[in-house]
């Protein structure tokens, strides 16, 4: 019953307002993790001592100043735990606060669908159901070896877990998030390799740039093809040195384009997402005696100081200017 | 100006190539004053017939020809690209195309079908036609080489040296006939259509001295055709317009001689030669045109029969005709009509008239293929008018004695008769292929071919490819295609403007920009090509130097590129080997009967008159009857009560569209009740007339009655009554009546009286000879329906012949006491099979079959079925190899449930299985109690969940009606069952409900547009009709819901024959959930939203009533004898719209 989960209802224009809105919440409690785009996780342990008030009494205050000091309202979801808090948020209002106590936790969750448990994606989900695990109730009735056949061994201990209530999860400060993403969409199915190629390499392009500017490195690449039937195709490719260097991002990416052999595939959008994201000092980096290495870096790093000064669209690569 | 021919035009048949049909191009070749015009489809020359008619009619000269991909000379190596992960590859069109056409009269045709057929012979890999080096030759074509050609490629890639050495042989091989193909469609650049590519053409042709010829690759016949051109590039490459190449220039219409001559100007020039060299050019395109002479007529064989020679069909060294003769005698001793002199002269008579028209060779082909089919142990029948001759009887073609039925020959054929003859033969739909064989066995390739059959676009066909080449999203193209009926694409925007379904779509309509126009351009056009299901051709050995011959593209059997009608026109006998599904049910309801008991059933021996068959027949639950089972047909076969096979050929013959509409159905019941008197018109009528109570029902009425009263004898009373049904010669006919009956002696007022019954017969009878072919199949259905129930549906349902979904055969089943035997891996075979139930009662049951399992392939049922009976799970999965799916499919209907615990660990068992056989480790299954599978703790399946894996999995609900389960809420509702429907008053309002069995918008004589469906509750059927004051409310509803909930008012038109009207319909699973879901007052707020009504008033007819006349006389609605749409209710697998227990 001390955990928080608060949803801001931002409209799209005002998503950069996030951090402000977290520091409101800091006010009450060190101890926030923010879920973007619009939401954060609060432990508000510590406070209800020092305010004399218990959560759902605090989240009645942190929605008068979110709407006072912002003008931003909010639903908010308390509970024991991070997991139960994200999941009481799903039946929350603006000003109805749902809060599910540790004892009826089993009961709240018995009828819900298991997709709507954190950490349990479409994949495991479609699993579940196809053997019949379809509400989390089902989930906590079955035996846990019959649920480790199905989903593994780790998870299935998770979602036993969960299932039954049990939240071991903690609310992480600074959680920050984890990996950047991009998308390029085409005005109509587009069969064309080279316009599949620049819209790449626009993408590894932004993404470089993003993470550069966040003195971040990526260690993995992540690239979804969308096509005009609404299914996807993804591959994965873990790069050779976490790097942030758009020309490495590129190549990776290009490779990956490549494996899908794609002649006839109608193509509504190409997307490539950043993962792994590390602090770019902690990163090593091959030196070689090759210099045009060298020199491409130096040229990213002036290119990225002419960025800085005359905006994201200063400096593009020869195929992106024509 | 020397006039102008063009020599390369594609029309339709080019599949997905050109977009115009060879009518319209011999039309428009007339309108701008062209003498001649080739047709060069490509890779076909399935147009060449109706082109040539087209030809005749509009006056034009026609050539023949064909454009064939050719392989070349020196191969360029390609690289093998990757396979793609999604979207499949691009379509290679990478082989040079040239354009061949006939010269030589026959010898030049014979070379053109040689070609063609040797490009389609050996496909391959690559899946397209191709002409091999080895064929590519033929003294009597003429050969263009254009821009497609190497020759061509070679020139716009600037290498006039390389194009001289891939010219070399073909001259060798083409020598003077070989022609340089210049096409100017104002590109740019230096590629085909370019201006540069035709000027290098002339000049490299006067270079080598070949002479070149100016065509401009027609594609259509108008200007303005070329984004139909552009959308048919796209279906055909399978990518959206101009994603991949430029788009059509728009130039590749049928010009003119002025502007053909601009053009040749233009390419002269920039030849360098002088301008007036541009009348030199077209002189010699003119030149060519004038050397290809293929006369329709005699070169293509139009008009002229060639048979199997008569040493093939038994004959020895004897004449046809007398071979024809002895085997008939011989059929007179061996059937016992030796001592009958009637019989003796029918014979003789006959013969004389087959000999008249030399057809006897036919005969003895036919019989000879009749032999050849029942030595196989195939079930064959003949049908047709064919069965109205006695040789046909005698040499065991038909079954039925013409004599004893009252049928005529002169209906089949007589000296005043011209057309060829047609026998059609019924076999077992399951083995019609082996028939086939059989008859390639029998003549050779070098004689037979199956015919084929244009698949043409329909708007919905239309739809799918215009919405895909304009990038249209997936889902909503599908919409879109599914809501219409299967219309014809020209009627696009009409049908969205006038239907009532289609409202809604027609709102949005203006959203889809050009796709309406588009669709409606594709109409009618070819876009591919099928095997006709059931004609073979039949010939001498020149067949495949008259036809092309292409193998099916499924089976390799070989096939005619010419439809039905064109093999007609070319004079090549046809022989229908109709595969009949009912045919095949009943050879397995036999088989099954004598597998299980050892009993034999000879069908065709079965007692006449036998009672039971007739109690069934009359009490009309004849689902699953041949002919009999249609909601029609059970009404009135309630009303007619038959109690003979003479009453099943007259109700056979009463139920077709003619005298539906002509309503002879109703005074014939008045009189056979005895409610009217009958009556005749002249005493000498009453032979003819007294077995169908003075009622005309047969064609043989018609041909005795005029025969009777004007004594022209009856070959020339068949052509009077064939010129019935055309208006003009109708009054002729009657002036010619009235002058021969009034000179035999007949009063003014009979002739008046009879001329009234001949008029309003008109051609809408039924030829008798027909309906008994039908009655014997139906009686014979009837009578395994009457007494062997189970090996019956067990047939039915293996082969499924009738208009009905499986699942309501099922529940016929099962309301008529046959147990249904749920799927067992350890019990069911390939094919549907009975079982014994309980031995006191010697009640047989039905074991449903693993053939109706979704997904599973003919091996794998074969292999399961083998290997049983099976020990455990593992020995099943070891043993019988399924596939995952298919292993997951079986367990969830409950075929696995024999190895223990529930379905649900059975599939998780199957899972770890497959992954096991996947990692390539042993299968360790945890057992329990020896050989049982051990429960894994997953809750099983909710008995709703069951009933929804029996639809999804078999399309059957098995366990019970799927209607039971709401059968609480109807209660609520207050609906009427159809049990209790049976004791509902005239005129009183029901609620009924039930799942949709059948759909149908017939052609009614009201030339009103009429919804009739068929709900199925449980406990039994209920026939709706929904009249056109209904549709705006109802039409959408019913087309597109599978449950029904349904308003209307109870119509009875005899003891057994009731149906409800329409007047307000609800989808019934929409309303379940509600109740579900919000309980009884979301339905109550559901059924008190207002329905559509139209706008203006009650007799506002959207069509502005248009009718289409029938050639017969009626008038039908425009919409009317359509496949309705929405989904096929025997396509239906799901329970929900979504399955209930889904997550998210």
């Amino acid at each position: 019953m001390t955990i928080l989960c608060v949803r801001f209802q931002l409209p799209p224009t005002r998503e950069a307002a996030l951090p402000e809105l977290l520091g409101l919440l800091e006010e009450f409690t060190p101890v926030v993790e923010a879920l973007p785009p619009d939401r954060a996780l609060a432990d508000l342990r510590g406070a209800e001592r020092y305010f004399k008030r218990d959560a759902v009494e605090l989240a009645s205050v942190i929605r008068v100043r979110a709407l006072a000091l912002h003008g931003v309202d909010c639903a908010i979801g308390a509970g024991p735990g991070p997991m139960l808090a994200r999941m009481a948020l799903k039946d929350a209002r603006p000003g109805v606060t749902r809060s599910v106590p540790e004892d009826a936790a089993a009961d709240f969750l018995a009828g819900r669908p298991v997709a709507a448990l954190p950490g349990v994606g479409a994949a495991t989900a479609r699993v579940l159901c196809e053997y019949g695990l379809d509400t989390l109730g089902r989930v906590a009735a079955a035996p846990l070896s019959t649920l480790q056949r199905l989903v593994g061994a780790k998870p299935a201990r998770e979602l036993h877990e969960k299932a039954n209530g049990v939240d071991r999860g903690r609310v992480v400060p600074n959680g920050v998030s984890r990996s950047l993403a991009t998308e390029r969409p085409f005005t109509r199915d587009e069969l064309d390799p080279d316009r599949h190629r620049r819209a790449l390499l626009s993408a590894a392009e932004e993404l470089g740039s993003r993470l550069r500017a966040l003195d971040k490195v990526c260690r993995t690449l992540t690239l979804t093809v969308r096509y005009a039937d609404r299914t996807a195709t993804t591959r994965s490719r873990t790069l050779g040195e976490p790097t942030a260097h758009s020309a490495a991002l590129t190549r990776a990416a290009y490779g990956m384009y490549e494996t899908l052999g794609l002649q006839r595939a109608r193509v509504r959008s190409i997307a490539l997402r950043a993962e792994g994201l590390d602090p770019a000092e902690q990163a090593s980096h091959q030196l070689t005696f090759d210099p045009t290495d060298e020199k491409l870096r130096r040229i990213e790093e002036a290119a990225d100081r002419a960025r800085a000064r005359f905006g994201p669209l200063a400096v593009l690569p020869g195929a992106l200017a024509a | 100006m020397p006039g102008f021919t063009h020599l390369h035009t594609v029309s339709g048949f080019s599949l997905r190539y050109g977009a115009s049909h060879p009518e319209r191009l011999a039309e428009r070749a007339v309108e701008r004053g062209m003498d001649a015009l080739a047709l060069t489809d490509r890779d076909t020359l399935a147009g060449t017939v109706r082109f040539a008619k087209a030809c005749a009619k509009a006056g034009v000269r026609p050539l023949f020809g064909a454009g064939l991909a050719v392989e070349e000379a020196e191969s360029v190596r390609q690289e093998r690209r990757r396979a793609p992960v999604r979207g499949g590859a691009f379509v290679d069109e990478s082989a040079p195309r040239v354009t061949f056409l006939a010269r030589d009269g026959a010898r030049g045709w014979a070379d053109l079908c040689r070609l063609v057929t040797a490009a389609h012979a050996d496909k391959g890999e690559r899946g397209t036609p191709l002409v091999p080096r080895a064929e590519n030759r033929g003294d009597g074509l003429t050969v263009l080489l254009g821009p497609a050609s190497e020759v061509g490629r070679a020139l716009a890639a600037g290498r006039p040296d390389r194009a001289a050495r891939l010219l070399v042989p073909w001259r060798e091989t083409y020598g003077d006939a070989l022609r340089l193909e210049a096409v100017w469609h104002g590109r740019e650049g230096t590629g085909p259509g370019s201006l540069r590519l035709a000027a290098r053409t002339v000049g490299f042709a006067a270079e080598q001295r070949i002479r070149p010829v100016l065509s401009n690759a027609v594609r259509y016949a108008d200007p303005g055709l070329g984004p139909v051109a552009d959308v048919l590039d796209s279906a055909r490459r399978l990518v959206p317009v101009g994603a991949v190449k430029e788009l059509d220039s728009g130039e590749a219409w049928l010009k003119d001689e002025g502007a053909m001559l601009a053009a040749a100007e233009r390419i002269v020039e920039a030849a360098g030669f002088r301008r007036d060299t541009a009348h030199r050019l077209l002189e010699q395109t003119q030149a060519t045109a004038a050397e290809c002479l293929v006369d329709p007529e005699d070169d293509l064989g139009i008009g002229t029969v060639h048979f199997p020679e008569p040493h093939l069909v038994g004959a020895g060294r004897r004449s046809a005709q007398r071979a024809l003769a002895s085997r008939a005698a011989a059929g007179m001793v061996l059937k016992g009509y030796a001592g009958r002199r009637a019989y003796w002269e029918r014979m003789h008579e006959e013969l004389d008239i087959i000999a008249h028209h030399g057809f006897a060779s036919y005969f003895l082909t036919v019989a000879q293929v009749v032999d050849d089919v029942r030595d196989m142990g195939i079930r064959v029948a003949a049908r047709g008018s064919g069965a109205g001759s006695l040789v046909n009887h005698l040499l065991g073609i038909a079954h039925a004695d013409p004599v004893e039925h009252g049928l005529l020959m002169e209906r089949f054929l007589s000296t005043r008769r011209l057309v060829l003859p047609d026998i059609d033969i019924d076999v077992e739909s399951a083995r019609r292929l082996e028939v086939y064989r059989a008859i390639i066995g029998r003549f050779g390739t070098e004689r037979v071919a199956t015919v084929s059959m244009p698949e043409t676009y329909r708007v919905r066909h239309a739809i799918r490819d215009v919405g895909a080449a304009l990038s249209m999203d997936p889902a909503d193209i599908d919409r879109i295609a599914k809501s219409f009926p299967h219309i014809r694409a020209r009627d696009a925007r009409a049908a969205l403007e006038e239907l009532p379904e289609l409202k809604a779509l027609a709102e949005e309509k203006q959203r889809y920009g050009r796709l309406w126009e588009l669709v409606e351009a594709l109409d009618a056009l070819p876009r591919g090509i099928a095997m006709h299901p059931c004609g073979v051709l039949l010939s001498d050995a020149s067949l495949l130097r008259r036809t092309p011959v292409v193998p099916t593209s499924g089976e390799g059997l070989p096939m005619s590129q010419f439809d039905k009608e064109d093999v007609e026109d070319l004079g090549l006998l046809k022989l229908d080997v109709l595969g009949v599904r009912m045919q095949s049910a009943m050879a397995h309801a036999v088989a099954e009967v004598e597998r299980a008991t050892g009993e034999r059933v000879d069908l065709d021996a079965v007692p006449p008159g036998d009672p039971a068959t007739y109690r069934l027949i009359q009490s009309t639950e004849t689902l699953g009857c041949f002919q009999i089972e249609s909601p029609g047909q059970r009404d009135l076969v309630g009303r007619l009560q038959p109690a003979t096979f003479h009453d099943l050929v007259v109700d056979i013959s009463l139920f077709r569209p003619g005298p539906v509409a002509a309503d002879m159905v109703r005074p014939f019941i008045e009189a056979r009740h005895g409610r009217a008197p009958v009556r005749y018109p002249h005493p000498d009528l009453e032979r003819p007339l007294e077995e169908t109570y003075g009622v005309v029902v047969f064609h043989e009425q018609i041909i005795d009655i005029v025969d009777i009263m004007t004594g022209c004898g009856r070959g020339e009373a068949d052509r009077v009554r064939r010129g019935l049904s055309d208006p003009e010669s109708q009054g002729r006919i009657r002036f010619w009546f009235a002058q021969h009956a009034a000179a035999n002696g007949y009063s003014a007022e009979t002739i008046q009286r009879t001329w009234e019954i001949i008029e309003a017969f008109g051609s809408y009878g039924f030829c008798k000879a027909h309906a008994v072919a039908f009655a014997v199949p139906t009686y014979q259905s009837a009578w395994l329906k009457a007494h062997h129930p189970a090996a019956f549906y067990a047939g039915l349902l293996t082969h499924d012949p009738g208009m009905y979904p499986k699942r309501l055969l099922l529940a016929d089943a099962r309301r008529r006491g046959v147990p249904i035997l749920p799927l067992d891996v350890n019990e069911s075979g390939v094919a549907h099979r009975i079982e014994l139930v309980s031995d006191k009662t010697s009640v047989w049951g039905l074991r449903l079959a693993l053939s109706d399992v979704h997904g599973i392939s003919e091996a794998e049922a074969e292999r399961i079925a083998q290997g049983q009976p099976y020990a455990s799970l593992l020995d099943f999965w070891e043993r019988g190899r399924p596939s995952r799916p298919v292993a997951g499919r079986l367990a969830q209907v409950g075929a696995l449930d024999s190895f223990g615990a529930n379905r649900r660990d059975l599939q998780l068992h199957l899972t770890e299985l497959h992954r096991g056989a996947r990692a390539g480790r042993g299968g360790q299954l945890p057992l329990s109690g020896g050989r049982k599978t051990a429960p894994a703790g997953l809750p099983d399946l909710s008995s709703v969940e069951r009933l929804s894996a029996e639809l999804g999995v078999l399309s059957m609900d098995v366990s019970r009606n799927l209607m039971d389960d709401h059968r609480e809420f109807l209660e609520e509702l207050g609906v009427v069952g159809a049990r209790r429907l049976r004791e509902a008053r005239h005129g009183e309002t029901v609620l009924v409900a039930g799942a949709k069995a059948a759909t149908q918008t017939p052609p009614i004589r009201s030339g009103k547009r009429v919804i009739f469906t068929t709900l199925d509750d449980g406990t039994g059927l209920v026939d709706l009709a929904f009249f056109d004051d209904s549709h705006d409310a109802c039409a959408h509803t019913v087309f597109h819901s599978w449950l029904l909930l349904v308003r209307g008012v109870v119509q009875r038109r005899g003891p057994r024959s009731l149906s409800v009207v329409g007047a307000a319909a609800w989808n019934l699973a929409e309303l379940v959930e509600l109740r579900d879901g919000e309980g009884l007052d979301a339905v109550a707020a559901r059924l008190a939203e207002p329905v559509p009504a139209r706008p203006g008033g009650e007799d506002d007819d959207p069509t502005g009533g248009r009718r289409i006349q029938m050639p017969t006389g009626y008038e039908l609605h425009p919409w009317a004898d359509l496949r309705p749409a929405g989904q096929e209710a025997s396509q239906v697998r799901k329970l929900w719209h979504q399955s209930p227990g889904s997550a998210g």
